[in-house]
């Protein structure tokens, strides 16, 4: 760790036992414990054939994913409000990416075979301590939600649909700007005022699918103002040295950084808007010519409230620019579509069109011949 | 292709049309306080019935529900029995809701005992005293030799978080007392438990009869050690405010009301619907409150 970095550990641990006394003095009532669940999957359809994700294979022997049921995600959340200022929570996640490798019979030989099975893993273990120190700032401890797109997440509203910009960019696009939604670490948050508010975190980096993998922090910013009711301007910040890498010897200190703002707009009732932008910088993204290159992407979305409790409309649009040394890259995603809530509001029926569109899609797979792809999803959401 | 886009284009038209196809009557949706929840929903079906167009839900939670549904746009009307804390304030602002807060009723917060407990009257500092935990014997108060048992609300309540503020000046409730889901689960607990003391809306204390639930005490309160102790049941008192447990109850929406919503909150905070709150236990909203309504509404 730089000598820089020293301190902010020792800061944050010697806050921590400066108001443990304090707090182990107060008493507390009965700890208030809430258990809840989440569960998303689809049905999914292709409505094209030639397009990089739908492409059809020639050989018959191939399978062909046109149709399939998906289970997605499955959320477990239990949360213990042990006195007015400290919480608990405790959230598995389970998706079929999680696989492990797998182990023979014997248990002495590991194999490199995984399969799809829905496996949990641990997704926010920490600790929420509101009035830390002061009034207002709260402290949160452990395996936490980090600041990237919390914000526009919540306002964006259809994680069952599909993950916002920068969480879902991978997924869309193959290259990695390591973001990630949770990660071990210490965050802080305070509200200045209703007009602004601040949060800043340290964390491994490494996100909650990896253990510490170097000797860097990831230091990540927010600023959220609300000049008026309704609408949010977030400015985002994150930065982490990296490792050098043997491939590229001129980098002998290289860092990654994501800049980022979101817009919000939530004043009339019945319709959110937002937007984001993001830029994300790695000194270790250079073409073969040994050229840097940024990654970066725009996204606008909205949903309106067509019946109360019953029916939501929303659609989206993202443009991702997978890098700037390489435009026939870029790639834009549509999607449409409707919340029902037909008995209750724990049981959602989305169903949803995504549309892609690509500048060339041989650059995205090969053999495809179509620049464009889309796909149906009937999406179910069930919580409770 | 543009067949399968078509077909998924109906689908989901059909779902959209099944959807529209719901009753178009709007249904305004009330959260929140447990302490109001009897009331406000006497309050809508009696207003119902002398409107069949109006429909009304109505369901408790906790004031603390009550706020965050409003908030988050999934209620129309919050029936909260605290005012709104400055983080909910922060939050609403965010979320683009401007809150508008209506007093619909007082109500006398009432600190209760089993009949068979001596004592008549408590200080606001004994009271206090005895949900941090302090007075953990009823003989250091006077009363019997016989342990304290303290039943209150969960956390989420706007009961709880009042009494926090006003009795327990700030402090933290004692990791004694026992956390009801309802007021009318602290009043069956203290008709079972000779050393229990609890506090509920003054509604809560009648039967179906209109008369003092049998086997509870209701103490009078004072402000001073040495000052005048009043009753909950003294309406007189809980107006003036010398009872110092008094409260006001709020129905809070977002923006100016306009339409039924304020049809509804006019006629709640009118004659009929303060003749109903009186008959329900709760105390009619004196001209403080009726100008302070009558400014929300403009």
């Amino acid at each position: 760790m730089d000598k820089k970095q020293k301190w902010i550990p020792a800061l944050v641990f010697g806050a921590l036992a400066l108001t443990a006394a304090g707090l182990m003095a107060q008493t507390a009532a009965t700890p208030t414990q809430t258990f809840n669940a989440a569960v998303y999957f689809d049905y999914r359809y292709y409505l094209s054939n030639a397009g990089p994700v739908t492409l059809k294979p020639t050989d018959p022997t191939t399978a062909y994913l046109s149709n399939q049921f998906v289970f997605r995600r499955a959320y477990f959340t239990y949360e213990n409000k042990i006195s007015d200022n400290l919480k608990f929570r405790f959230r598995l996640d389970a998706d079929n990416t999680a696989n492990v490798t797998g182990v023979t019979v014997s248990g002495t030989t590991v194999t490199t075979k995984t399969d799809d099975k829905l496996r949990p893993f641990i997704k926010h273990l920490y600790l929420e301590w509101s009035n830390f120190l002061v009034k207002d700032l709260t402290l949160r401890v452990g395996m936490i939600e980090t600041l990237t797109f919390k914000l526009s997440e919540e306002r964006w509203g259809y994680r069952s649909v599909a993950k916002t910009l920068v969480d879902g960019y991978k997924d869309i696009t193959s290259t990695d700007i390591k973001s990630s939604s949770a990660d071990i670490g210490v965050s802080l948050g305070t509200s200045l005022s209703k007009y602004i508010r601040v949060n800043g975190m340290v964390s491994n980096g490494a996100a909650y699918s990896h253990a510490e993998n170097d000797q860097y922090k990831k230091f990540s910013a927010n600023v959220q103002i609300i000049p008026i009711a309704g609408f949010s301007v977030v400015g985002y910040v994150d930065y982490e040295r990296l490792l050098p890498k043997t491939t590229y010897p001129a980098e002998t200190k290289p860092a990654a950084e994501t800049c980022k703002v979101d817009v919000l707009f939530d004043k009339i009732k019945g319709l959110t808007l937002g937007g984001e932008w993001f830029v994300y910088k790695n000194d270790l993204y250079q073409t073969s010519s040994y050229v840097k290159y940024d990654v970066s992407g725009w996204s606008a979305f909205g949903r309106c409230n067509l019946i109360p409790d019953k029916l939501n409309a929303f659609a989206r649009y993202d443009s991702y620019l997978p890098n700037s040394e390489d435009t026939a890259k870029d790639m834009s995603l549509t999607i449409l579509g409707l919340d029902w809530a037909p008995i209750h509001s724990s049981l959602k029926i989305q169903p949803n069109i995504w549309f892609y569109h690509y500048k060339d899609g041989t650059q995205y797979k090969s053999t495809a011949t179509s620049n464009s792809d889309v796909a149906f999803n009937m999406t179910f959401f069930l919580a409770f | 292709m543009k067949k399968m886009l078509i077909t998924a284009l109906a689908i989901i038209g059909l779902l959209a049309s099944a959807a529209a196809a719901a009753p178009a009557r709007k249904m305004i949706q009330i959260k929140g306080s447990d302490t109001m929840v009897n009331l406000v929903q006497i309050l809508a079906e009696e207003y119902m019935s002398l409107n069949p167009a109006a429909a009304m839900a109505v369901i408790g939670g906790g004031s603390g529900t009550g706020v965050t549904g409003l908030i988050n746009k999934t209620c129309d009307i919050a029936n909260h029995s605290r005012e709104w804390k400055p983080k909910e304030m922060d939050q609403a602002w965010e979320k683009g809701v401007s809150p508008r807060f209506f007093v619909i009723a007082v109500d006398g917060l009432s600190i209760i005992v089993n009949g068979k407990n001596p004592l008549e009257k408590l200080t606001m500092a004994q009271v206090g005293a005895l949900y941090r935990g302090e007075i953990k014997n009823w003989k250091m108060l006077g009363g019997p030799d016989k342990a304290v048992s303290l039943y209150g609300r969960q956390s989420n309540s706007g009961t709880y978080t009042f009494m926090q503020e006003h009795v327990l000046v700030n402090k933290n409730y004692s990791t004694d007392m026992k956390e009801m889901n309802g007021s009318a689960q602290i009043i069956e607990s203290i008709l079972q438990d000779e050393g229990a003391v609890g506090y509920v809306g003054v509604g809560y204390l009648y039967d179906k009869d209109g008369k003092i639930r049998s086997g509870l005490k209701i103490l009078n309160i004072s402000k001073e050690p040495n000052g005048q102790a009043y009753s909950p049941l003294d309406k007189e008192a809980v107006d003036t405010k010398k009872y110092p447990v008094a409260r006001p109850l709020y129905q809070a929406v977002n923006g100016r009301p306009s339409g039924e919503i304020a049809r509804f909150l006019m006629w709640e905070t009118g004659p009929e619907g303060q003749k109903i709150v009186e008959r329900e236990g709760f105390y009619t909203i004196g001209g403080d409150y009726q100008a302070q309504n009558e400014k929300n509404f403009k």
